[in-house]
């Protein structure tokens, strides 16, 4: 791998990650909004 | 320790009530998607080619930003476990255990791309040096943190114990920043604000990318502590 494969490698992994984590986070979000929609927000 | 012993923790379902959506929350996430914008091509185009390093030096832009999210992500872990201690309120348990979950993310992220960029420049993927070491105990700390939450069903408990962790966990910090020079490490020292140190355009290059992250873990935190606490409001609700 040259030096461009390790930081392409870098940029997308830390992508792969940060989006995963991002989506699950939102995912997890709407499915409580829907879950608790009978609670009132404070 | 019965749990009767261990004062109340919150006010009850009163303090843990859903939270609208921050009204700042979308002018956050908005500046995350727009300084990754300009970070990217930055980072990967217009900041030079390190001499020595050549193009891997360019993973710095990435890697020394989520570093910094780390140490703020349990700096915030650390001041959030003190506030559970001291007042036993639940809303400084959300803010610690949001920040630690999402700290571990970013250090998950710096040991990914660290060994990333130590192949080509040292010519190993990892070593056991006493930055890398001490970084990686770090990380073991947090997993451990959220692994202990996972195993405390009772509230009170679960934030009085991860507390204690959170400020334990904390110790190992200042000794990842300064294990460069208490040690012999060929890890970079922190030569970046030094006189001599970065070239300005590098320079320009990791402040933005500090900027960044920071937004990015503040757009983080708001979407998570408001998770947090729907899922426990949803909790007492099915356990009421």
């Amino acid at each position: 791998m040259n030096g461009w494969g390790y930081v392409v490698a870098a940029y997308v992994g830390s992508a792969l990650l940060y989006g995963t984590y991002l989506t699950w986070l939102l995912r997890k979000e709407r499915r409580l909004e829907r879950s608790t929609g009978d609670l009132q927000p404070r | 320790m019965s749990t009767e012993t261990l004062p109340a923790l919150d006010e009850g379902l009163a303090d843990v009530r859903p939270t609208a959506r921050a009204p700042y929350r979308r002018l956050l996430g908005g500046a995350t998607i727009a300084l990754f914008a300009v970070l990217i091509p930055m980072a990967l185009l217009w900041a030079p080619m390190d001499a020595k390093q050549g193009n891997p030096q360019r993973i710095f832009y990435i890697h020394v930003p989520a570093a910094w999210i780390g140490f703020l992500a349990f700096f915030v872990v650390f001041v959030g476990s003190i506030g559970v201690l001291r007042t036993g309120k639940r809303r400084w348990d959300d803010i610690a255990s949001s920040s630690a979950e999402i700290g571990t993310i970013f250090t998950t992220a710096v040991l990914i791309t660290g060994p990333l960029w130590g192949r080509p420049v040292w010519g190993v993927y990892w070593t056991w040096d006493p930055r890398l070491t001490s970084y990686l105990l770090l990380w073991l700390i947090y997993v451990s943190y959220l692994v202990l939450r996972g195993y405390v069903p009772e509230p009170s408990r679960r934030a009085r114990y991860s507390a204690v962790l959170g400020i334990v966990g904390f110790l190992d910090v200042p000794i990842v920043y300064l294990s460069t020079r208490w040690w012999r490490s060929e890890h970079p020292t922190q030569f970046v604000f030094e006189r001599g140190g970065l070239p300005t355009a590098m320079l320009i290059t990791l402040l933005i990318g500090i900027a960044t992250f920071t937004v990015f873990y503040a757009y983080l935190m708001t979407v998570r502590v408001r998770t947090g606490r729907m899922q426990e409001a949803l909790d007492e609700e099915v356990f009421a």
